[in-house]
């Protein structure tokens, strides 16, 4: 991590615009961020402050209007849907709020479920599978429904879910907002974990300030501009 | 991929049974009708060409009428000549290479034993006829030539008026009454069963000829005259020596038309097995409605299927799908579904045949190619019917699906 690729994220002048004419909102206006490899950053903001918009971005799932938004060194804001797939295929993880795990399907086959679209074959799908739940501590809650998971566990699937592919960036919208206080710590003890162990670099959104404090740095937005970037000094 | 693919849409058409199974009726039904109908057709054709030449490809049949042909039978600028005494006496005289030679003539007659009655073919005929159509008695003795002239109320019954009036019992001796006639039963015909249109063969009645045309026709024509030809001579030949001497007794000079017609049975045969073949495309036809009618309903539940997946999409699109990868998985089910209820309906529809085929005794004749073809062609409506369902789940926005409810 020493090379020169330090930036993993870059946003340069970056506008999202919804709507025409008078209608028209910008929902980022001109953003200009950086975020290094290895980083755990913190994204907070009031609702409709642009925060979603922006990490739909540094996930690849949108693009923006106009500016330009690298990643890994790829332009990444100018490449169409198939291959931003490919990307977050290969780069990202993602963490949802609502755990977003497939219903009525084991944890072991939603852990796979990106390798599929990688096509690795089933036997190295398992283990693969297998090893990511043992990292975030599921040993035994292979062959479990979501149905028969408790919340906290849930969200543990989705982050095996998210680092069984050895992403570079994990994506965490909200990841502790349907969680109790004690589940919470737990779950960003293991992303803090996960961020120093594995080197992976983490964009989390939150509306907590303690939960932003796991983070080395927080970011908040404001009416669609970057209104504050600090490096939070507990954790410096 | 594609097994991983297949097991996921058996897996989501099982958590849906009653809804998938409802979407299947569509198909089922279409398939099972293409299935039962093309294998009872088939099976039809096959009973008519046995029926046929059981009759004996060596016969011919001669009726009154110019020949069946371009422009059809007969015409208005012609009366038509009924077949006579005169023609049969012609025909028994004169014609060589003949097995034998017999009129008949035929209708549908009400037949009265004791309180039960029934509605039977009655043939004026003579002694030869049974040689002619080469059909056997089980008991009793053909109709003498005294009978057959003097026009005696003497018959000979088919199984099924045995059985509609005296159950297993014997007939021989009984007198039954055929259109306000008396008639002595002297002879039980050996059953033959249905023809390939499920006509009944064994509820007929014989009669002498003159019997019939005076009491029953109330009139001296033949309708029809059966030769057979012997073994060494072919039915062309029979059929040339035929006409000259119809022509001849019929007095038809050389600038005009046949008044009379000459078909062998393969013609019929022919004729009667196109019909089948019609009749059964027709039916096909109406069965292939009923499978657009399936492919609709699997349009529609695979709509609703994606609607309800949304979110499914979104996380899979979140997490590297590519569109195509979304659409296979819906095609898939789609096929997975079809080719469902292509099996289940083919499974029906061959069940049907059979048993159709044990009631109305025609041979039981499923066709591999029919099978092949309804289990592609419902493959077909699945991947046809499930593409724009598929599309429209493959070209949604991972942000909208992942944030829909």
């Amino acid at each position: 991590m020493a090379s020169g690729a330090i930036t993993l994220i870059g946003f340069e002048k970056v506008w999202k615009s919804y709507g025409h004419g008078e209608a028209r909102v910008h929902a980022l206006a001109g953003v200009d961020l950086a975020i290094r490899r290895g980083e755990f950053v913190a994204i907070m903001g009031p609702s409709g402050s642009g925060k979603s918009t922006a990490m739909n971005i540094i996930g690849c799932l949108d693009t923006p209007t106009a500016g330009t938004y690298s990643f890994e060194g790829i332009d990444a804001g100018r490449l169409d849907r198939n291959r931003r797939a490919v990307l977050r295929n290969l780069y990202v993880g993602f963490v949802f709020q609502g755990y977003n795990l497939l219903p009525r399907t084991t944890a072991a086959e939603n852990v796979e479920l990106p390798l599929i679209y990688r096509g690795v074959r089933a036997r190295e799908r398992r283990s693969l599978a297998m090893q990511a739940l043992a990292e975030v501590g599921l040993v035994g809650r292979e062959h479990h429904t979501p149905a028969e998971l408790s919340g906290g566990q849930q969200q543990r699937v989705a982050i095996a879910r998210a680092i069984v592919t050895r992403p570079t960036l994990l994506v965490a919208d909200e990841p502790t907002g349907n969680l109790d206080t004690a589940r919470t710590h737990e779950i960003m003890e293991l992303l803090t974990q996960l961020n120093s162990e594995l080197g992976l670099t983490i964009a989390m959104v939150t509306h907590e300030a303690d939960v932003a404090g796991y983070a080395q740095r927080t970011i908040r937005f404001l009416d669609g501009h970057v209104a504050s970037d600090t490096a939070n000094l507990e954790m410096a | 991929m594609i097994w991983e693919t297949v097991r996921l849409s058996l897996r989501s058409i099982r958590r849906n049974v009653l809804r998938s199974f409802l979407t299947l009726l569509g198909i089922v039904i279409g398939v099972a009708a293409v299935i039962a109908m093309l294998t009872i057709g088939s099976g039809t054709t096959e009973k008519v060409k046995s029926d046929i030449s059981k009759l004996g490809s060596n016969l011919l049949v001669i009726r009154s009428g110019r020949p069946a042909g371009p422009g059809g039978p007969g015409g208005l600028d012609q009366v038509v000549r009924p077949l006579g005494d005169k023609d049969l006496a012609a025909l028994v005289a004169h014609l060589d290479g003949a097995r034998a030679v017999s009129p008949a003539s035929q209708k549908q007659v009400r037949v009265i034993f004791g309180t039960e009655s029934l509605t039977s073919g009655v043939t004026g005929t003579d002694s030869a006829y049974l040689d002619a159509r080469d059909w056997k008695l089980v008991s009793g003795r053909p109709f003498s030539d005294s009978e057959t002239r003097s026009g005696t109320g003497a018959c000979l019954i088919g199984e099924t008026v045995r059985q509609q009036f005296f159950g297993a019992g014997d007939p021989e001796g009984e007198i039954i009454r055929v259109n306000r006639t008396s008639c002595k039963i002297i002879g039980l015909l050996e059953p033959k069963g249905y023809t390939g249109f499920g006509q009944d063969q064994d509820n007929v009645v014989l009669m002498p000829l003159a019997a019939y045309q005076r009491r029953i026709a109330g009139n001296r024509d033949i309708e029809s005259i059966y030769v057979a030809a012997d073994d060494r001579t072919p039915t062309t030949v029979l059929q040339q020596r035929v006409e000259d001497i119809l022509r001849d007794t019929r007095r038809i000079t050389p600038d005009r038309d046949d008044d009379f017609s000459i078909r062998d049975m393969t013609q019929i045969a022919d004729a009667m097995a196109s019909a089948t073949t019609t009749m059964t495309g027709m039916l096909g036809a109406v069965a292939g409605v009923s499978l657009l009618v399936g492919g609709i309903g699997i349009m529609n539940i695979m709509l609703v299927s994606v609607t309800e997946r949304t979110r499914e999409i979104g996380i899979r699109l979140a997490i590297g799908a590519h569109e195509k990868h979304i659409l296979i998985q819906f095609l898939v089910e789609a096929t997975v579904l079809s080719l469902l209820g292509g099996i289940i309906g083919i499974l029906i529809g061959l069940a049907l045949a059979g048993l159709a085929s044990v009631t109305l005794t025609i041979p039981f004749a499923p066709s591999p190619a029919v099978i092949l073809l309804a289990v592609g062609f419902s493959a077909l409506i699945g991947m046809v019917f499930g593409f724009f369902p598929a599309l429209r789940g493959a070209r949604l926005d991972p942000i909208d699906a992942l944030r829909h409810e």
